[in-house]
């Protein structure tokens, strides 16, 4: 299982953002969401979606095993054990490995809660296999 | 700390340079809750009697409001606040998009912008870090560029709200220009961020917004969200956004033309929500949480450019109203009047005006520098539009509004400046649609329709009857849907969705810690109401009764053609609206709150 | 020969809250919204097979007619 999105159906809201940042750190803020709307304007005019795809990359070069998997199948961040190298970063294909230390003391990502899906009202994303 | 709140009140004075920060008083947002509450409270308290919106004394008042950058559908309206130089009297314009949202991450409710700037500024906020920057390199760029520029420059995640050459000029309707396209149009709050030389504002803020019960608010947010998905218009809308109606106001005969001559226009076809999409629409483009986006980002091939628009209004009065019938062309006129940064419904009342003055022979070539100022001439549109924002030749004229122009030029023209309280009047034609016209009339900015929009209503009960109902139906939208607006969050979930409004009850309460119903808010709608109305009192001699008067042209000349031909309202309906509109309001005959009205709603120690 | 109404929303009211109903060809949008007593006036888009059509149009067998209100506005 895994998020999908289909850019062309974004309309940039960023609800999803919030969702994110309140399942991850039970915060409103959507800066610490583990999903990327990247907007791309005034041309061409479109949004682009970057969302995590369980690909593992971060998980297989974390020196601390702090990227586990959860009830989802999920690969996502134990903060306790996060050392904040930032390894994982660059390895993920989808720039949405997040480390960010004046907003989180921990390395974080996607663990596949499924609430930006719920809070997307044009179906530009969706869980799937 | 404020639940629901960013917490503070940003001052900057642009005078004297010094920027304070002051808590959010607790009894502000419990009794003017936020966005347009805040807004009318602080025009209200601090910008003295009789100032002149053009001086120092005027301030810009920036508020967001509790429910705004939350999980909550349509979270991102921001409301902009002033004394208008177009009206001399409350302005309150609602911008779209993410800068509410950045407001409340930077910790701040309101941004107070005060005195004025010896040389061009742009505010800059980065959470703590706030300060005022020279501006002098982006002083004279459209708005578009800028926005683009500050974004490159400081970082996408910025929020940038920015001015044109329109409200560094003057132009008495100027704009406020956010996301590429989206903006606080009405009532001149661009002109007044101009004369303070501010250019733009950037923020830019990374704190998370508090909320009471996180549970309760996680609950009741979701409950919103699946409520829009569920709703049956949703796909209809978020194809064709505002545009939905272009087609069924060309039916009913509200589709002004040709400066509000008529209601219906021969070339509307073209002007369709459907034509529309299908040629020139690339992206369906939202605001700040909102599941039913209506933005429409538009490509026109003809001049290789892009536009968030047009959306009704637009295609109303740049496009009907100016006889114009190709939407590409009135998408970039729309797109001119962004970039310029100036209100593209007074535009086009402005210029509409000036056409059929054209046609009256009152202005020749020699007025109009030579341009053949003809219903459907696109390019004169465009270059009336340019001069109008750099205040040149007949643009500087223009540029002071339909009705001062039309009291400068006389020859009867003021007879077809279709204005109220000198707003020139959005895109609904009402030679006989007397609940709209009402909301017209009394609208506590001028002629806007997005308080009371009331022409259904007036198709369900009878076009031309004039009955306490419609009057009922008008004060009762007039009172809740600005609500909206004070709560920083879209209404056209409820509008165009039809969701139950009592969903948003639990949210606001789990956010705020204060449990309100919808006549608790109404109540508040009402207070504020009456509160804006003693403003304009207090700020225009002989304020009252003369000045909800209509445009002469809905009482005097039926249309000659279209749907709505041979129809008018008759001048004593007129009266016996207001008539019953002020005894339902509470208000004396001459159209001023009672004193029992003002003790009811707790405004004694306003009135005084 | 058959044409199927779809009214989204409020306008369901008017077909007993079905989701959709048959209507006969070869008549005009209008005079079928007149038959079910429904004011064309509040109708504001229709779309037939998914294009906007005035109400004049003459229905054609196969149609799917999809009627939206005029909720709101502004």
């Amino acid at each position: 299982m895994r998020l999908y999105a289909n850019s062309t159906r974004c309309s940039g809201c960023k609800a999803c953002l919030v969702a994110c940042s309140l399942n991850l750190f039970q915060e409103n803020n959507p800066k610490k969401a583990a999903l990327s709307v990247i907007p791309h304007f005034p041309a061409p005019g479109v949004y682009e979606l970057k969302v995590c795809t369980q690909c593992g990359d971060c998980a297989a070069v974390c020196p601390t095993g702090a990227i586990k998997q959860n009830e989802r199948g999920a690969y996502y961040v134990d903060y306790t054990e996060c050392n904040l190298c930032e390894a994982c970063v660059p390895e993920c294909p989808e720039s949405v490995m997040f480390v960010r230390t004046e907003l989180a003391n921990s390395a974080w990502k996607c663990d596949l809660c499924g609430d930006c899906v719920s809070v997307c009202g044009t179906d530009a994303l969706w869980i799937a296999n | 700390m404020l639940n629901g709140y960013g917490g503070n009140i940003l001052r900057v004075n642009l005078s004297t340079g010094k920027i304070i920060k002051q808590p959010t008083p607790p009894e502000l947002a419990r009794d003017f809750i936020g966005g347009r509450g805040f807004g009318a409270y602080f025009l209200f308290m601090e910008v003295p009697r009789h100032t002149d919106p053009l001086s120092p004394e005027n301030k810009l008042i920036i508020s967001s409001g509790p429910l705004s950058g939350l999980m909550i559908p349509g979270a991102g309206k921001c409301d902009f606040t002033t004394k208008s130089p177009l009206t001399n009297g409350y302005a309150s314009s609602s911008l779209g998009g993410h800068f509410t949202a950045e407001i409340k991450y930077a910790g701040l409710d309101s941004i107070i912008l005060e005195g004025t700037s010896p040389k061009p500024v742009y505010l800059f906020i980065d959470n703590e870090k706030i300060e005022l920057r020279d501006a002098s390199h982006l002083w004279g760029k459209g708005t578009i560029a800028v926005e683009k520029e500050l974004k490159e420059k400081l970082g996408e995640e910025f929020q940038i709200a920015v001015i044109g050459p329109g409200g560094e000029n003057g132009v008495s309707f100027a704009s406020i220009n956010h996301d590429f396209g989206r903006q606080a149009g009405r009532g001149g709050v661009g002109t007044v961020m101009g004369v303070k030389k501010v250019k733009a504002i950037a923020i830019h803020g990374t704190k998370s917004i508090p909320v009471a019960d996180p549970e309760g608010y996680r609950k009741a947010g979701m409950t919103l969200f699946k409520a829009c998905k569920d709703a049956e218009g949703l796909k209809p809308w978020q194809s064709y956004g505002t545009t939905i109606v272009v087609s069924w106001c060309d039916e009913v005969g509200a589709l002004p033309t040709r400066n509000f001559s008529a209601g219906s226009f021969e070339g509307g076809k073209n002007l369709y929500g459907p034509v529309m999409r299908e040629q020139i629409v690339i992206t369906d483009k939202g605001c700040f949480g909102c599941p039913s986006p209506c933005g429409k980002y538009s490509r026109m091939k003809r001049y290789n450019s892009n536009v968030e628009g047009p959306e009704y209004e637009t295609i109303g009065m740049l496009g009907s109203n100016l006889g114009l019938s190709d939407i590409q062309d009135v998408a970039q006129a729309n797109l001119l009047c962004d970039d310029l940064g100036i209100d593209t419904i007074s535009a086009g009342s402005v210029i509409g005006w000036a056409m059929e003055c054209y046609e009256k022979g009152i202005f020749t070539k020699k007025d109009t520098d030579g341009l053949e100022l003809k219903f459907g001439n696109t390019q004169a549109v465009f270059a009336l539009t340019e001069k109008i924002a750099k205040r040149q030749g007949l643009g500087a004229l223009l540029a002071e509004g339909v009705k001062k122009a039309a009291k400068k030029v006389g020859q009867g023209s003021d007879k077809f400046a279709i204005q109220v309280k000198g707003m020139e009047q959005s895109a609904y034609a009402t030679h006989n649609a007397t609940a709209m016209l009402l909301a017209y009339m009394t609208c506590d900015v001028g002629a806007h329709h997005n308080r009371a929009w009331a022409i259904t209503y007036d198709l369900q009960v009878g076009r031309d009857k004039v009955v306490p109902e419609k009057v009922a139906r008008v004060i009762w939208l007039q009172n809740f849907r600005p609500m909206f607006d004070v709560l920083g969050a879209c209404r056209l979930q409820w509008v165009e969705l039809s969701i139950d409004r009592d969903l948003y009850v639990p949210a606001l309460a789990a956010i705020t810690g204060i449990h309100r119903t919808w006549q608790d808010l109404e109540t508040v709608g009402e207070r504020i109401w009456n509160l804006t109305r003693l403003y304009w009192s207090r700020e225009n001699e002989g304020f009252g009764r003369t000045w909800d008067q209509p445009s002469p042209r809905f009482y005097e000349e039926p249309p000659k053609t279209g749907v709505t031909a041979g129809q008018i309202t008759r001048y004593e309906d007129v009266q016996r609206l207001l008539d019953m509109y002020y005894e339902q309001r509470g208000w004396t005959s001459n159209g001023m709150p009672t004193p029992e009205t003002v003790n009811r709603l707790g405004l004694a120690t306003f009135a005084a | 020969m058959n044409a199927t109404l779809r009214p989204i929303g409020v306008l369901k009211t008017y077909i007993d809250n079905k989701a959709e109903v048959t209507v006969e060809a070869g008549q005009t949008v209008r005079a079928c919204l007149l038959r079910l007593g429904m004011p064309p006036e509040i109708v504001a888009l229709v779309l037939v097979n998914d294009a906007q059509q005035p109400k004049d149009y003459v229905l054609q067998d196969g149609d799917m007619v999809k009627l939206i209100a005029v909720i709101g506005g502004g």
